[in-house]
């Protein structure tokens, strides 16, 4: 028979009417493999309905339900009890929204402002590059794409950026800057100048000092740091660098 | 009415899109292409259309390359016209086949990952139901983006319509529709974050809301999938097309619902009920755990329902065992290491070493909002909606009939998208439609009974009957009994839904309104599902009846059902397309109303 946990979750709420926050309690007895998803709906339909918090396709590939729990980003929706009370040593968690923009109620935060980073990253071609092969697709050998392939499965759900010292400071942020540094290795873009310019400005990699916390939390385990550092070495100033 | 019932501002736009998944960006940026500087606005329910369902498709999308020295466009129209049970519509069937590497080439060209061969070029793989030379061999057909193609394309289609300027407005929903006479005008957009009501006034409106899974307690679906779409089309009096044509995958994952692909069963993985007979060779003898889809589902179910399933405790749902135990360690780190991983991080099992759990779970929506070739939105058999397009999986055009094969989904997506965008742009007016003076009236008096409501009741509970209600009686199994009694049972989950109270009366960020609001959409379609059900007395693709188990000629309709009262479904029939076995060129006859046997 499986066993149950008897947890307590200390969640930091926020309400936006009054403009109160406040640290509420919730006792639980639950399952083994049930994930803290599966725990904020518990709540909602047998504790407190008006608890906010955020997901959507609960498989971990959408980044909705990034939050903190004792103090480490992670997704909710991956979370399982068992797991979580083996990792953090305890069977009380304090959940806290991510910090990495504005909070509207409790758990949810304004997703819209954080992604405006990436917006100024350009997450798209912005100048494709001539196809020899009109009306095919672009070659792109296996090798080539291995080299830039981990990058394309962030999934911005912020962890990183949550961590991350520098972001809080005006940097873009590691998933951001990756969003372009991974368009630079692309060899359909050709818009480089335009993508060095933002990479080495003000809001830049040079803000980053290496800490390699991005990479240690990343829930999709990329090695953001590893990305970031390939653009402080300058490896993409020459157009032969791809 | 109190006071803060109103519209807060009007916004107006050239084209509004209502669901920013694969299809309705995909629309966005053909529309952007086609006409930069159009004016789009483009609303989430979500948090960011990065978000949307889409993201979360695994396998790929099915387009055949004009290169390839074996493939052939007319074999990848009988699959899908096989697949579907004979119920998909063959002119859609021919247009979105023929434009599959069109499509394929213009994802890859504006940045998509595709997974590439060794010399360079888009790599293709295997998926079930593909096939060669009409169902000789297995076809390869599928493209893909390692195990996250859905990913891929969302990626793509978001950025697409970002570079070219669209207005996004995220964690929003759209709560009706606007009209004009017999023109769609728009929409009330209920902005969660302000909680604001605007009105998006557009000369084309775009649904692309996707699915509606959360009907059903276990469902591969994300928690937004609530048919809001098709409750609002239904709101506003006009048809949905084949309601009960619903797919369950065999083996989702207990609890979560995840996908546990197909290839854990073609690599050997062996079913196991409760005593761990392995129960599939009562079923299938030959073809076992490799039999059909929906077979594979019915033999679990069965399993579960003669008391031969394992209760999960934590879940409180039963479910069957999937052995994986005897597989070399080669196949497990090669073959399966994703689906491996699934059991590992959500179930906290080793399938090296663990029995791990599996159940049927829902998956798609064959039916949905009834267009033309075009992706424009029916009233009726011979009468459009003015203004109004569907497109994506909210939509039935139709290209699955009554059950969909695997990879064709997103190719249908981003084909309808497309086309839509191009037929939106090619009818844009001058015109600027103004605000009728009853928008926004049945949003209100809606919002505001959630709001004055008084009871006992929660709507979360009354949610999750009704989920286990519709996957017992109206799921896998179907009998005119227990449909029936669904139907009752839903009309007292209404009544009981009109008295749940909501614990906070404010407007912002409200979540227990936002699913208040999506119980009642859910229960909508769950009436219309049952009903399109019980009226449907034969079995066909994703609709089994065990009372009438075998397919019937009568039944060769697509079912439209309308809601003429609150709580009245009436019924009437959409014709299938026959145009291809019509037209009798080459390979006709295989067109006709064959078998669908494997
Ligand atoms: C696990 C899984 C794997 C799959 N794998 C494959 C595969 O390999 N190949 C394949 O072909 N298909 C696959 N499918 C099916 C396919 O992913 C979906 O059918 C498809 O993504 C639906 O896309 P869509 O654009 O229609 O809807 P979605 O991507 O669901 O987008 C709907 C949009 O509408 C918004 N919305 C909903 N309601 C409202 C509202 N009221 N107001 C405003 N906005 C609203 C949502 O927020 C979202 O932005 C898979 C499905 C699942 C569940
Ligand atoms: S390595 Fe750089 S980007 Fe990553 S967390 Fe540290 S400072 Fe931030
Ligand atoms: S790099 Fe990793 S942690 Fe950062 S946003 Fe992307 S997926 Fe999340």
């Amino acid at each position: 028979m499986d066993s149950n946990y008897k947890l307590t979750l200390k969640i930091k709420r926020y309400n936006p009417d009054t403009k109160e926050s406040w640290v509420q309690d919730y006792v639980l007895e639950v399952g083994r493999i049930l994930r803290f998803t599966d725990l904020f709906r518990k709540i909602n339909n047998e504790l407190d309905a008006s608890l906010a918090w955020n997901s959507s396709c609960e498989h971990a590939q959408c980044g909705t339900c990034a939050v903190k729990v004792n103090g480490k980003p992670l997704l909710a929706c991956e979370l399982l009890v068992e797991n979580a009370v083996n990792q953090f040593h305890t069977t009380i968690f304090h959940i806290e929204p991510i910090t990495i923009a504005p909070v509207v109620r409790d758990l949810i935060v304004d997703l819209e402002k954080a992604y405006e980073r990436v917006n100024e990253a350009k997450p798209y071609i912005i100048e494709p590059a001539k196809n020899p092969s009109q009306g095919n697709d672009y070659q792109i050998f296996p090798r080539n794409l291995e080299r830039y392939v981990d990058a394309t499965r962030c999934i911005n759900c912020f962890c990183c950026a949550t961590v991350c010292i520098s972001s809080h400071k005006g940097f873009l942020g590691p998933n951001a800057v990756m969003a372009s540094i991974v368009r630079l290795m692309d060899p359909r873009e050709t818009a480089r100048k335009e993508r060095l310019d933002t990479l080495y400005s003000e809001k830049g990699i040079y803000r980053c000092h290496t800490s390699k916390a991005c990479s240690f939390v990343c829930p999709k385990e990329i090695d953001v740091a590893h990305f970031i550092a390939l653009a402080k070495e300058g490896r993409f100033k020459s157009k032969d660098s791809r | 009415m109190t006071s803060k019932f109103k519209i807060s501002s009007t916004i107006h736009c050239d084209v509004l899109i209502v669901g920013a998944g694969g299809a309705g960006l995909r629309c966005a940026a053909e529309i952007l292409e086609k006409r930069p500087g159009t004016n789009i606005v483009a609303v989430t329910k979500v948090a960011h259309p990065q978000k949307s369902h889409t993201q979360t498709a695994q396998g790929g999308m099915a387009a055949v390359d004009p290169q390839d020295p074996v493939d052939k466009p007319i074999y990848h129209m009988f699959d899908t016209w096989k697949g579907s049970d004979c119920s998909a519509d063959q002119n859609i069937i021919r247009k979105i086949v023929e434009s599959g590497w069109e499509q394929t080439v213009w994802m890859e060209n504006h940045g998509m990952h595709l997974s590439r061969d060794e010399n360079g070029r888009v790599s293709k793989r295997t998926f079930g139901g593909h096939t060669l030379n009409f169902g000789e061999t297995s076809a390869f057909r599928c493209v893909f983006e390692a195990d996250r193609t859905g990913k891929g394309i969302m990626d793509n289609v978001w950025g697409e319509a970002l570079k070219g300027g669209t207005s996004f407005i995220n964690q929003a929903i759209a709560t009706e529709l606007v009209f004009k006479g017999d023109n769609c005008v728009g929409a009330i957009i209920f902005r969660q974050k302000d909680g604001e009501f605007v009105a998006v006034l557009a000369k084309a409106t775009v649904l692309a809301t996707g699915g509606n899974g959360q009907v059903f307690k276990v469902t591969t679906n994300c928690r937004q999938n609530t048919g809001d779409g098709l409750a609002i089309t239904i709101q506003a009096g006009l048809p949905v097309m084949d309601p009960e044509a619903i797919q369950f995958h065999p083996t989702g994952i207990v609890g979560p619902g995840i996908l546990a692909s197909e290839t854990l069963r073609s690599v050997g993985g062996i079913l196991r009920n409760k005593d761990l007979e392995p129960f599939m060779e009562r079923y299938a003898p030959k073809m076992k755990e490799l039999a059909p889809r929906d077979l594979v589902a019915r033999a679990i179910e069965t399993e579960i329902r003669e008391g031969r399933g394992i209760l999960n405790p934590d879940h409180d749902i039963e479910h069957v065992w999937i052995d994986l135990r005897h597989l070399s360690d080669y196949i497990h780190d090669v073959q399966i290491p994703e689906v491996s991983s699934f059991f590992r991080r959500f179930v906290n099992l080793d399938p090296k070493k663990d029995l791990c759990p599996v159940r049927p779970s829902n998956h798609y929506q064959m039916g949905g909002i009834p267009t033309n070739e075009f992706g424009e939105v029916q009233k009726s058999n011979d009468e459009l909606i003015h203004g109004l397009f569907a497109v994506g999986e909210c939509a039935a055009a139709s290209f699955h009939g009554f059950n969909r094969l695997g990879t064709n989904s997103i190719l249908e997506l981003i084909t309808m998208g497309k086309v839509a965008g191009e037929k939106g742009v090619a009818s844009l007016g001058n015109e600027r439609p103004e605000l009728p003076k009853n928008a926004g009236d049945m949003t209100f008096s809606l919002f505001s009974k959630f709001m004055e409501q008084k009871g006992r009741d929660n709507p979360g509970q009354i949610r999750e009957e009704m989920r286990m209600l519709m996957t017992e009686k109206v799921g896998v199994f179907r009998t005119e009994d227990g449909i029936g009694l669904a139907i009752e049972v839903l009309e007292e989950l209404k009544e009981r839904a009109g008295e749940a109270t909501l614990s906070s009366k404010s407007l912002s960020m409200n979540q227990e309104l936002i699913q208040r609001w999506e119980l009642h959409n859910l229960l909508s379609v769950s009436t219309f599902i049952a009903h399109g059900a019980l009226n449907r007395r034969e079995s066909r693709g994703g609709h089994f009846r065990e009372d009438f188990p075998e397919r019937k000629d009568q039944f060769n309709y697509h079912t439209l059902a309308f809601m003429t009262e609150p709580g009245q479904v009436e019924l009437g029939q959409r014709p299938i397309d026959m145009s291809i076995y019509e037209e009798r060129q080459e390979h006709y006859e295989k067109f006709g109303m064959i078998e669908r046997k494997y």
